[in-house]
């Protein structure tokens, strides 16, 4: 047998989460009912399981991910994939504030839109939105790409490091050190390779690419204009 | 005309699944069918043995205003040396000069909810101890807020609590998830103006600042949207009166807020999980996760927050 179905209503998190362990020692598919936006679902799951969670769930859902593929129905709490180090997160509809913070590997895929700070701190892998990400998105990223297919709301990439925030369609406001720079046929080519698998790539997209300025990175602290900067 | 339902209930219900966000002390502002004329006045006293002599004096300080007793007091009967008394009085001449002197008794017996409508219950322990204790389960209303607090920087008091009454403004209460940084600087305004201050809790400091700027000539949207600009700190805030709920959110959307609206209801809340508990599944929920937010909810039906 292959697959399990767990039901999550008012039990314990700490039950759930050991019985969702449990299964993924022993089937390739697990199928998470009835779960009432709890937090906390599905932490640190392995390679090799595929895990449903129908409806939607409360915060950091995935979190601390090790390639698991991760299917939530409709939105997501706070943080959803905190940390995660591998594996791929679907969310069907809107992902909270801060999804993917401090990730550092595998892909979070988000179909509709996505609150402020999606990203924030994340040292690799990569997240995608089809809709349009909130405020402060990327927020002092290291590494990887945040790719928002519909656009970005106020101060978006606020003090990026080695991340890179990729938009198709408007940006409300750049951040602090935020800088857009036309991107390269290759550098494009390597998006939509992102993209591909989710079939979401278009060569006619307009995009716009914003990295780090750098001039947060290392400045004189007696010259006041790095400081009128933040 | 609103519509009165289970609101106290409901809001339990609400407090109770975030009891894990902190459960130092919970309260619930309850809005029930405004009465024409007198107050409900919720009050707490730090000694019971003293309830007597406590009642007392501030029925003394109620008649030199002019007013009086309407219906003979009910209290807790629990064996905590505070406790809580729920009163009904007759309309003192002045609201306010009455409120600044039933102040002066309040190391003994602290007003805590003034209202044609509202009443603030509060106490120390988590949703379901505070509304065994006081029967909030029972209670009757047309909206509410409610608060279960985990106490950062000041003290674990039944009195600390939230949520707090905008003293002396009858039926204005708050609730407030966050921390202000410029509390001593507003607060140090405020009180020129003449206003008081109960607690060391900032968000006590919230309900008085969104009042007086509406006293002065702001509409509530517009007060709203000026704590936003003129308030330091991180917070998301609910303010209530009889007409409805308004809330902010600071320019860092650091904290919270959903909401779900069905079958002419509406429930806000910080966790969307707390809204499945009233409204299990099917209603579609609207996150406020953007920064420097404002909005008003009106009684078009029975309202919630939490």
């Amino acid at each position: 047998m292959s697959e399990i179905t767990i039901d999550v209503g008012e039990r314990g998190i700490r039950e759930i989460n050991e019985d969702i362990q449990e299964a993924a020692k022993h089937y390739h598919t697990i199928i998470v009912r009835d779960t009432l936006s709890r937090h906390n679902l599905g932490i640190g799951l392995p390679k090799g399981v595929d895990i449903r969670f129908e409806g939607s769930v409360g915060y950091y859902c995935g979190g601390l991910n090790n390639g698991a593929r991760i299917s939530i129905e409709n939105d997501a709490g706070w943080g959803a994939g905190e940390g995660m180090a591998a594996g791929h997160i679907a969310i069907g509809g809107y992902a909270g504030m801060s999804a993917g913070a401090a990730m550092v590997g595998g892909t979070i895929h988000v179909r509709g839109d996505a609150g402020p700070r999606i990203g924030v701190a994340m040292k690799g892998g990569n997240i995608i939105v089809e809709g349009k990400i909130g405020a402060q998105a990327g927020f002092m990223s290291h590494a990887g790409k945040i790719i928002a297919l519909g656009g970005a709301g106020p101060s978006c990439a606020d003090a990026l490091w080695q991340g890179e925030v990729w938009i198709a369609g408007d940006i409300e406001s750049l951040g602090v050190d935020a800088v857009v720079k036309e991107p390269t046929q290759e550098e494009v080519a390597e998006v939509d390779q992102i993209l591909e698998p989710l079939g979401l790539a278009d060569s006619s997209r307009n995009w716009r690419r914003i990295i780090s300025g750098q001039r947060l990175w290392y400045f004189e602290s007696r010259d006041a204009n790095a400081w009128l900067m933040i | 005309m609103a519509t009165a339902g289970d609101v106290g209930t409901d809001l339990v219900a609400l407090m109770d699944a975030q009891a894990h966000r902190g459960s130092d002390s919970t309260g619930f502002a309850i809005y029930g069918i405004p009465r024409e004329h007198g107050y409900v006045v919720r009050a707490m006293g730090f000694d019971r043995a003293m309830l007597g002599k406590d009642l007392e004096d501030f029925r003394y300080i109620l008649k030199e205003h002019g007013a009086d007793f309407l219906e003979s007091p009910t209290w807790d009967n629990s064996v905590a040396k505070h406790y809580s008394v729920r009163m009904v009085i007759s309309d003192p001449v002045d609201l306010s000069r009455w409120s600044a002197e039933a102040d002066e008794l309040c190391t003994r017996i602290e007003v805590q909810s003034v209202g044609r409508s509202l009443e603030i219950i509060k106490d120390d322990g988590d949703a379901r101890t505070v509304a065994d204790k006081h029967h909030v389960r029972g209670m009757i209303g047309t909206h509410g807020l409610g608060h279960a607090r985990l106490a950062t920087e000041s003290a674990v008091r039944p009195n600390a609590s939230h949520p707090f009454w905008a003293r002396p403004f009858a039926d204005v209460a708050i609730v407030h998830n966050g921390q202000i940084t410029d509390y001593y600087n507003w607060r140090r305004r405020l009180e020129r103006g003449g206003y008081r201050f109960l607690t060391q809790n900032d968000s006590e400091l919230i309900a008085v600042w969104v009042s007086d700027q509406i006293k002065h000539g702001l509409t509530l949207q517009q007060a709203l949207s000026a704590s936003i600009k003129q308030i330091d700190g991180v917070f998301t805030y609910m303010i209530a009166d009889v007409n409805g709920i308004g809330f902010a959110k600071d320019r860092f959307a650091i904290k919270p807020l959903v909401t779900i609206q069905s079958g002419g209801a509406f429930c806000a809340a910080t966790e969307e999980q707390a809204l499945r508990r009233v409204y299990p599944r099917g209603a579609k929920i609207i996150n406020y996760d953007g920064p420097a937010q404002t909005g008003i909810w009106g009684l078009n039906a029975r309202e919630l927050a939490a």
